[in-house]
């Protein structure tokens, strides 16, 4: 363990003996509380020294973890296990963090493996995250990021980077997201709102893509699903082309495009609905693309 | 010196095109699992290049450890055996997984077979080639990418997963119940390829789907071994 590493264990004993003091009742109902919150329960810190743009892995397989910011060169870690039956490691070496939990016997229940994490970083930070269930929130963090989860539902706000999400029922919700954004899952809603990302690359079979923002100028969004529905917003002053394709399934547009002035030809194709032209000058490029769900291009309120 | 097996493995990892050097077309005339091996390179080669794309390496020696390996531990069919049951196969497929050594290797070839798969209305133009490079395929015991695909991976069914071994019963049924999702997929692109064979955009679906089975099964894997996350 790492010299700068020291554990702060919040003492329920500290709860008990301010209930000694008001009387035998209170100590009575104090040992009650004690006994239905036993030690493992305990909030446990870790502090790591770390420079500039570290880099921060965490592996849990059940249980919420919330990354946030802040303006210190150092990570905090904090869990809590109820159960006790989970064991956290942690591993600082250069500018490099790992958290990851194991079991401390064979056949813990998903409830008793239940870890969360409060990790807080420095706002210029890489993090990969991979998890099976329990929700992920990262907060105004700037930096690469690598998400891998099964039923995990993720949010990501105020964030900037290359963000790369897999999942496999699990949604994301992206507010305000800057940077390039790859996700993929098969059953998963991707929502992305208030988006500055200048390239985009999203594809979940089942599930539902909505995406309200704006099209940054040279920006490629590509929007994919088999089922489900695709929604894009857009604005009357976004400059973008698009090419959108259902086919099995419908293109709802409320978008007066013009043709393609760029010499990209895009024939209508012979199967299923599609639809391609050029807002204002086409400085964007939008690709939507369904098997069977519908597609609609939608104007913002 | 007549060449051994081994060193025309490593002339064929080594050659990117052309004409295989005397020695090597010598070995690969009197050696049907050469041969065999040879065709595989040459028909996800042909594939690929048909296709514009990059050409597709399969990860170095994959093909020839993944072989042995399989072939040593019996998991892989000889065409004149009995054919196993639906239940051996899956779970056959399934031990592959729980020898890490193993299990990186054959995700490869998953990966590899999918891609050539997902092309398979091309196939029949490369068919011909492929039958040229190996005109004694049929006697081999070694089995061509694309039928270990399809009868080792595409054949593992949401119910039949045995390796995966979790306490965590709702992982389990999201992986399970995500699988049914994408072999359903992967069902109807079939069916819509059938239908339109000439439709570009129902194969690059279909290519996707098995894409994607890959992918879960591979997720299933790393999260199953050990009951939690590799």
């Amino acid at each position: 363990m790492n010299a700068s590493s020291y554990d702060l264990r919040a003492a329920n004993t500290a709860r008990s003996r301010t209930s000694v003091r008001v009387g035998a009742l209170g100590a009575v109902m104090a040992g009650f509380i004690l006994a239905a919150s036993p030690a493992h329960a305990d909030r446990i810190e870790k502090h790591f020294s770390v420079q500039s743009k570290p880099k921060i892995t965490v592996r849990n397989s059940n249980g919420r973890i919330q990354v946030k910011a802040w303006t210190r060169n150092e990570v905090l870690v904090a869990w809590t296990n109820a159960s006790g039956k989970s064991v956290v490691e942690t591993e600082e070496a250069g500018n490099r963090v790992e958290v990851s939990t194991r079991m401390s016997e064979d056949g813990v229940s998903a409830d008793d493996s239940k870890t969360d994490f409060e990790i807080t970083v420095p706002v210029e930070s890489e993090l990969s995250v991979r998890t099976d269930s329990g929700n992920v929130t990262v907060d105004s963090v700037h930096g690469d990021m690598t998400f891998d989860t099964v039923g995990a539902n993720l949010q990501l706000s105020d964030v900037d980077g290359y963000m790369v999400v897999k999942t496999i029922d699990g949604s994301l919700v992206c507010t305000r997201c800057s940077g390039k954004l790859e996700a993929n899952s098969i059953s998963g809603n991707v929502q992305m709102i208030q988006p500055t990302l200048d390239s985009l690359r999203v594809q979940t079979s089942s599930g539902n893509i909505f995406f309200d923002g704006s099209f940054l100028s040279r920006g490629i969004y590509i929007m994919k699903n088999f089922s489900g529905t695709i929604e894009v917003h857009f604005a009357s002053s976004d400059s973008f082309d698009v090419n959108a394709t259902s086919l099995k399934g419908d293109v709802i547009n409320q978008a007066t495009f013009k043709p393609d002035t760029h010499g990209s030809s895009h024939p209508a194709s012979k199967w299923g609905h599609s639809l391609s032209g050029t807002m204002n000058e086409g400085h964007a490029k939008v690709e939507l693309s369904s098997f069977s769900g519908t597609i609609k291009i939608l104007k913002r309120d | 010196m007549n060449m051994q097996c081994e060193q025309f493995e490593q002339i064929l990892e080594q050659q990117d095109d052309g004409a295989l050097p005397k020695p090597a077309l010598a070995h690969l005339e009197a050696c049907a699992a050469c041969r065999a091996l040879s065709a595989d390179f040459g028909a996800i080669h042909d594939m690929a290049l048909e296709l514009g794309a990059e050409v597709i390496a399969p990860p170095e020696r994959v093909w020839v450890s993944l072989r042995n390996q399989l072939e040593t531990e019996g998991l892989i069919r000889d065409p004149q055996a009995a054919p196993r049951s639906a239940t051996q196969a899956s779970q056959g497929w399934w031990a592959v997984f729980q020898r890490p050594a193993v299990a990186g290797a054959f995700l490869g070839l998953v990966l590899a077979a999918a891609s050539t798969v997902g092309y398979w209305s091309n196939f029949a133009q490369s068919s011909a080639h492929y039958a040229q490079l190996a005109p004694q395929q049929d006697t081999s015991s070694v089995p061509s990418a694309d039928s270990v695909f399809k009868e080792e991976v595409l054949t593992v069914g949401s119910d039949s997963i045995p390796g995966l071994q979790r306490q965590d019963t709702a992982v389990t049924d999201s992986i399970r119940r995500n699988l049914q999702i994408v072999d359903n997929f992967i069902a109807i692109c079939e069916k819509s390829v059938r239908e339109q064979p000439d439709n570009q955009m129902a194969r690059e679906y279909l290519y996707g789907a098995y894409q994607q089975k890959a992918e879960l099964l591979a997720a299933a894997t790393s999260r199953s071994l050990t009951g939690g996350l590799q």
